[in-house]
């Protein structure tokens, strides 16, 4: 008779496809997994505890910090947390400019996603291409405001400054480019057998699960749930824009990759939009040149690349920092799905269920 | 013959005994600032501050008046100049675009529902900045998380944030404990709030919210509070056996397991001395000449 023995192994912390230094305890029926138990917390900094010991402004470089690939997400919901709490209206310029850059981090965001994900899965050539638009997205993020990864790209009220000369012609040569970039790219993956049958299937993910487990973002797309903080909570300037929310409904790893897709197309369309509407004005308000909060709590929620990023924020009377700073990151809450999702699958198609979540640990941890 | 010049054998360094404890007067720079008011927001506490504050104005206007007439009877009893009335001060009025949003009485219909389904166990519910928040007893919050998610009026699907807040100038209780609850059909959001005295452990919103699990256990980490009838109620950020709960206030942020090492008062003299030392390595004198 042939004795089945569970084995218990360890995914990470050090792996190249965890995206960071992430833990998955497994124990496996010879290929089949039967626990999943993700363990995080190897890069906790204890971000909210300093932002809470650091004055208003300063808490956003801890944000460019946290999710290091849609740094320009943290910023924006932390800008517009703050503003919340504080009661600050932003001038419409600097709502258009902050629109359009929250946009081209998301192209970069699931740029840098794609590459990954196909590379944990086997596909190495589209990283190449993936990485070769992405880096032009961070030169326009150079060209604003001199950095290109951790952008700081925001303040409290507006920008600190106005668009530099020469980035509507970097933008539009971009532009005219990408949609041929993303042809590339579908060319190499969307009717590659062997992606097709590492992902169709792979993963899934029910919107009931989904919901309850408080999954957002592309995740939750995939499985027909067309929420999107955008539309559905608008901020900043997307009340004005149109676009439209793909979905799919297949719940799976090759439905996630193809509402990323759609999205990276949305967001073009976005851009194209900011661009061509870009009003005239002022691109900062009018401040007090010491920001004192009153008694105030807020909750205010955007769409990051990942998911919904929520800034939790309590001011205290006459204070000169926040009171209590907590973020929901999205990767956070998304990885509480990995079990459900990898549960009774195959142990390579763990990775695959990962890749598909586009975590960071840095945002997970904090 | 006097004795040679030998140099003094230095002093053993004293080796803490026991547990580390932290010396807050060898260190003050670490001293933790322990908050002094509770902000916790609350349309009914914000009507009585207004209410007080008008008081306190109108007392002090009379107190004015009152002066005033005195020394204008003093002043022609005694023949002289009567003094300039005084003029009531108005507020000044910043022009610029911050506007700080005060509580609000509730006027949304899900506040008012919700209201009517809990009766007595809701504490307050009010509107600020847009934001709807619902304050229930700290017994009732699986209650009104059930009422939350199945009522047909109100149908709020996901758990979005879960978090807490540390109060310890508060007296009736020692954290508050935030539910942001999202209406995906309905596009709409709301904040459940209760406030937990120490020792308390709240009921677990697990059971309704499967995306509690690890909300919950990031704030028995970060502030120890403990959920009841929690799956797996672990640290899970910090290690197993960490000490404390670091986002509470009382918590410092500095020196936690640092060496005690006064940085800040010797940094001029570390540098110096690695200057010279690193200058000495390369053979470049980088003291004063002297002056012939």
């Amino acid at each position: 008779m042939f004795k089945n023995e569970e084995m218990e192994i360890n995914l990470g912390p050090q792996h190249p496809s965890t995206h960071g230094v992430l833990r998955v305890k497994l124990r496996l029926d010879g290929e089949t997994v039967t626990h999943c138990r993700p363990m995080i917390g190897y890069l906790h900094r204890g971000v909210e505890k300093i932002c809470e010991n650091q004055s208003f402004f300063q808490g956003q470089v801890w944000t460019d910090r946290m999710d290091y690939c849609s740094a320009v997400a943290n910023n924006l919901g932390w800008a517009e947390a703050n503003e919340k709490l504080l009661g600050i209206t932003v001038p419409r310029r600097a709502q258009y400019i902050r629109t359009l850059l929250n946009e081209f981090n998301r192209i970069a965001s699931h740029l840098i996603w794609l590459g990954t994900h196909a590379m944990d899965i086997g596909a190495l050539t589209v990283f190449l291409y993936a990485f070769r638009e992405r880096e032009d997205v961070l030169d326009i993020n150079e060209a604003f405001c001199g950095s290109r990864l951790t952008t700081t790209a925001f303040r409290i009220g507006g920008l600190r400054e106005d668009l530099p000369p020469g980035f509507e012609k970097m933008v539009r040569k971009f532009l005219a480019k990408f949609s041929d970039c993303l042809e590339e790219y579908e060319a190499l993956l969307t009717e590659n057998r062997i992606w097709k049958k590492r992902t169709i299937g792979v993963a899934r993910l029910s919107a009931e699960d989904a919901i309850a487990l408080g999954v957002t973002g592309p995740m939750l797309r995939a499985a027909g749930v067309a929420y999107d903080i955008r539309k559905a909570f608008p901020y900043a300037a997307y009340e004005e824009m149109d676009f439209e929310v793909p979905t799919r409904t297949e719940a799976d790893t090759y439905a996630r990759y193809q509402v990323r897709m759609a999205e990276m197309r949305q967001s073009a369309r976005i851009i194209q939009q900011c661009m061509d509407g870009m009003p005239e004005g002022p691109v900062m308000a009018k401040l007090p040149k010491i920001l004192r909060s009153e008694v105030n709590e807020v909750y205010h929620a955007t769409e990051s690349p990942k998911g919904e990023i929520g800034y939790y924020l309590v001011g205290e009377k006459g204070s000169l920092n926040p009171y209590r700073f907590h973020v929901r990151a999205p990767g956070f809450i998304n990885l509480q799905s990995l079990p459900k999702m990898a549960e009774g699958g195959l142990i390579a198609d763990v990775v695959a269920a990962i890749g598909s979540l586009d975590i960071v640990l840095g945002e997970i941890d904090r | 013959m006097s004795e040679p010049n030998v140099p003094q054998a230095p002093e053993a360094a004293e080796v803490p005994a026991g547990p580390y404890v932290y010396d807050y007067k060898a260190a003050p720079y670490r001293q933790i600032a322990m908050p002094k008011t509770v902000p916790l927001p609350s349309h009914r506490a914000y009507v009585a501050e207004q209410k007080a504050a008008a008081e306190a104005d109108e007392a002090k206007w009379q107190k004015t008046l009152a002066d005033y007439e005195t020394a204008k009877a003093k002043a022609e009893a005694e023949g002289k100049d009567a003094p300039k009335p005084p003029v009531r001060p108005v507020p000044r009025k910043d022009d610029n675009d911050m506007k700080p949003p005060v509580p609000q009485e509730a006027t949304d219909a899900d506040l008012l529902k919700l209201k009517e389904l809990l009766g007595d166990k809701v504490e307050e519910i009010f509107e600020q900045a847009g934001e709807l928040v619902c304050q229930v007893k700290k017994e009732a919050i699986h209650e009104a998380l059930a009422f939350c998610r199945d009522e047909a009026a109100l149908k709020y699907e996901m758990l979005a944030d879960q978090s807490a807040t540390h109060y310890p100038a508060a007296k009736d209780y020692a954290c508050s404990v935030v539910y942001h609850l999202t209406s995906i059909s309905r596009r709409k959001r709301l904040r459940l709030r209760i406030l937990v005295p120490e020792g308390f452990a709240p009921e677990s919103a697990c059971s309704l919210y499967p995306s509690a699990n690890w909300m919950e256990r990031e704030i028995y980490d970060m502030l120890g509070i403990r959920f009841q009838n929690h799956p797996d109620m672990t640290r899970i950020l910090c290690p197993e056996d960490w000490e404390g709960y670091p986002l509470r206030k009382d918590y410092p942020t500095v020196g936690w397991g640092q060496r005690d090492i006064a940085f800040r008062e010797d940094r001029g003299g570390m540098l110096e001395r690695i200057a010279l030392q690193k200058a000495g390595q390369l053979g470049i004198n980088l003291k004063q000449p002297k002056a012939d």
